[in-house]
């Protein structure tokens, strides 16, 4: 059958269709990856927590939000140039404001604040922050002078230039205590750092209730955080400025326990399951095929010699060869394709060489014999295309399987950390109890691309059958 | 060494050719199939040479081996003098550029896969024939050749939208592209519908007298060889009984099986439908086991005892162009022939 007459006839059937529709889906996601994506995303990102500080922990997807209690939004501003300057003397007060509406009943989950590449001469900044309530309260909850000269330094020295300086006010000490003060000077209300821990949001975004001592009722309205960075010399520089609200929802498919966008994850997934499906599957069936026709064709030895290889290689039980291996050389995407390549050929081999064995001894090998033709002519002119349906449907087979089993690996934790895949997002929502505490959007979404991925390639090979088998062939209506 | 009339070597030249295949049989017993025992037969060219038998008897072995599809386990094949078993297969190309084959099944004997002119084309780019365009060209000489005209209609056609014939045809024509001087037809017209097979026979015999071409015909159908071929062989058990003018062959069978087999062929006269007709009681034996003497003796029905199934048949000349493989022409069975007045030679076959 013609390729064009083979699509019609894989197009006709629903499976033939919806196969067709998922894969485009697949494709074009994956096509969209590079654009977007580092190469090094892996190492770089998804297993860097840096990356990720400044988003809410096992956070749910912001959709949520249109059902059930609404969980406060994400908020991330970030400031080049202040939005005030005050200059008093030789002292420069660079101010940058952000204004946010909480209308939520819960708190910020954490609240931080970041400040990029500084450069001093004289006397190193003061960094203060401090929130302005809708009641009109103010709490100055940061003060902190960057680290001053040291003896072997001369001006201008510059500090924080490799990582900005981020400090973490939901556990920060100096924060509890001045929210303690200011707790006492507003409300009089006397709690230590020890009962603020924990708190600390739900003490800055409340009023106290004056029943049990750490009891508030939420305030919602506008809210101010003014951002102070006081330099004392006119070479002085602060390069950014970043204050963090943080939401208890995020992004389109939530967080996990490290802050790390899933939908991010997610997407990296897609071309990685593709590329370990359908380039594992392909170098298996090179392999078969060639293998299978050889052996099917040559007969004698050479036949005797593959068959008992491919016999040998089907007994070996693929699992336990594949962790052994990933112990002794290390968690290698490449490994794991090599070995699935590896072991993938012999079945495609031994069904291969009884077909060619039928093939062999009919009139189109003879004929083409006698025209003088090399057995290499033979076996890839010829006996390859009577084959070609069959091979290229156990190829599409074939795919499911090698992304499964490099799901089953990871999910094994046995991934390879520079490529984030679909199983290693299950094995560490899995390892860190995602399914027991309810983060359902941790195992949900890859868990479902994975058989979405896998269902796609079935229903396509589901859709050669008729293809393959002529008599299965739907009568044109 | 046989020579021709021209006193030159012939053409195809097959000198006692043996083809054993063996097989494995239960434990570490090996069985030897005999699907050729001892066969002599020479060709030339522009001549077309027959070989009538029924199946299993060996004339497809014989075809294969003509072409060196098969090594002969003994004997030689000449082919212009040179003998073709002897040579590797990598030196064979220019054997094969000057012997081509039609076989009998034009469903399975062309590639599905390959359009049309893919398929004649395929010779000229094994043997480097030509640039593209000269082979084209000659693609659509060898189409118009075997009619398949307009020959351009068919060129990017598939096998399968093609009728049998016209399949043949292509069979033909992939085959003539090379302008061989031999062509083995192994059944070319038995699984073609009875309309096209005159046609197709025709078309063998105008390229035959055009290019001069030797055919070694191969069919079971006595009928098409008679207006095909006008020297006819017969095989049984892997061995040529008996050779002759097809005509003569068909009017006075000398071999006992020979009678047998033409006794076997329907005739389209309804006086006869009610005829009893001696046929061959059984079946050929298999290859396997080949019986003693002369192999047809379990079968026949002229079946002298003592002699038939203990000393193999002699080769008689009965004529300067027939032969025949049968005790009944020896001297020893002529002898016992006459001792025992109650047989002839052309006496009536036992009635099953």
């Amino acid at each position: 059958m013609r390729p064009g007459e083979a699509l019609r006839v894989v197009l006709r059937s629903g499976s033939g269709r919806m196969g067709i529709g998922l894969l485009a889906v697949l494709v074009f996601v994956s096509l969209l990856v590079p654009f977007f994506y580092p190469l090094d995303f892996g190492l770089r990102f998804w297993n860097n927590p840096i990356a990720w500080a400044d988003n809410p922990k096992a956070a749910p997807p912001a959709w949520t939000n249109l059902v059930g209690d609404q969980a406060p939004s994400h908020r991330v501003f970030d400031a080049e140039s202040p939005s005030q300057t005050v200059e008093t003397g030789p002292a420069t007060t660079r101010l940058y404001s952000f204004t946010f509406d909480h209308e939520s009943e819960s708190p910020p989950t954490f609240l931080s604040v970041s400040v990029g590449e500084v450069t001093f001469y004289d006397r190193p900044p003061v960094i203060s922050m401090t929130l302005e309530r809708p009641d009109g309260r103010a709490a100055t909850i940061l003060q902190e002078v960057v680290r001053g000269q040291r003896p072997d330094e001369t001006p201008p020295v510059t500090r924080f230039a490799d990582e900005p300086r981020r400090i973490y006010l939901t556990g920060d000490t100096n924060s509890l205590t001045a929210t303690s003060d200011f707790l006492q000077r507003e409300f009089d209300l006397r709690l230590t750092e020890a009962e603020l821990q924990g708190n600390l949001e739900t003490a800055l975004f409340g009023t106290p209730t004056g029943n049990e001592a750490a009891e508030f009722t939420p305030l919602t309205g506008e809210y101010t955080a003014t951002i102070r960075v006081i330099t004392y010399d006119a070479r002085d520089s602060v390069e950014s400025v970043r204050f963090v609200a943080a939401g208890g929802v995020f992004g389109l498919m939530g967080t996990d326990t490290q802050g790390r966008n899933l939908a991010t994850g997610l997407m990296f997934g897609f071309p990685v399951a593709l590329i370990i499906g359908i380039s594992t599957s392909v170098a298996a069936t090179i392999l078969g095929t060639f293998f299978g026709i050889l052996s099917g064709f040559s007969g004698g030895r050479t036949d005797t010699i593959i068959q008992r290889l491919a016999d040998v290689m089907t007994n070996i039980p693929l699992l336990p060869i594949l962790i052994f291996l990933i112990f002794v050389l290390g968690q290698k995407l490449w490994l794991v394709m090599t070995i699935l390549v590896i072991f993938g050929w012999p079945g495609l081999t031994i069904i291969l060489r009884s077909m060619v064995l039928q093939v062999r001894s009919g009139q189109l090998v003879e004929a083409t014999q006698a025209l003088g033709a090399s057995r290499w002519r033979i076996m890839f002119r010829h006996v390859f295309f009577q084959m070609a349906p069959f091979i290229v449907a156990q190829m599409i087979f074939f795919t499911p399987a090698a992304i499964l089993a490099e799901a089953g690996l990871s999910f094994l934790g046995l991934g390879d950390p520079s490529l984030p895949t679909w199983g290693q997002i299950l094995e560490q929502g899995f390892r860190t109890g995602a399914i027991f505490i309810g983060y359902w959007w941790w195992i949900l979404p890859p868990g479902i691309l994975i058989v979405i991925t896998a269902m796609t390639f079935v229903l396509l090979a589901l859709a050669m059958e008729p293809v393959l088998n002529p008599r299965l062939r739907e009568t044109a209506s | 060494m046989n020579m021709n009339t021209n006193g030159a070597a012939p053409m195809l030249d097959l000198q006692d050719v043996a083809m054993h295949f063996k097989s494995r049989g239960r434990g570490f017993h090996t069985t030897t199939v005999r699907a050729l025992d001892g066969v002599s037969l020479t060709l030339d060219r522009g001549e077309t040479i027959a070989i009538v038998g029924e199946s299993g008897c060996g004339k497809t072995t014989l075809g294969r081996v003509s072409l060196r599809l098969l090594e002969p386990t003994a004997g030689r094949v000449l082919f212009d003098n040179v003998d073709i078993t002897q040579v590797k297969e990598s030196n064979l190309k220019g054997f094969r550029r000057r012997a081509q084959g039609i076989f009998q099944d034009p469903f399975t004997s062309l590639d599905p896969y390959m359009t049309i002119r893919q398929i004649v084309e395929e010779p000229l780019i094994i043997h480097g024939v030509g640039s593209a365009s000269e082979r084209l060209e000659r693609v659509q000489w060898a189409l118009d050749e075997v009619r398949m005209r307009p020959a351009a209609d068919f060129l990017d056609r598939f096998p399968h939208l093609l009728s049998g014939g016209q399949r043949q045809r292509v069979g033909i024509a992939r085959a003539l592209t090379l302008t061989p001087e031999y062509i083995l037809a192994d059944e070319p017209v038995s699984m073609i519908d009875a309309s096209s097979r005159a046609e197709i026979l025709a078309l063998l015999s105008e390229l035959q007298e055009r290019y001069r071409i030797g055919y070694l015909y191969i069919t079971h159908d006595i009928a098409t060889a008679r207006h095909f071929a006008p020297t006819a062989a017969v095989m049984y058990l892997g061995r040529v009984v008996e050779q002759g003018p097809t005509v003569d062959l068909i009017n006075n069978p000398l071999h006992p099986y020979t009678q047998g087999l033409l006794n076997a062929v329907p005739e389209p006269d309804p006086a006869n439908r009610l005829a009893e007709r001696p046929v061959l009681p059984g079946e050929a034996p298999s290859p396997a086991n080949v019986p003693s003497g002369c192999r047809f003796h379990p079968r026949c029905p002229v079946f002298m005892e003592g002699l038939c199934d203990v000393v193999e048949p002699p080769l008689v000349q009965v004529e300067p162009d027939r032969t025949v493989e049968c005790h009944l022409y020896g001297a020893e069975g002529k002898e016992r022939v006459g001792r025992d007045t109650g047989k002839s030679v052309s006496g009536d076959a036992e009635i099953v």
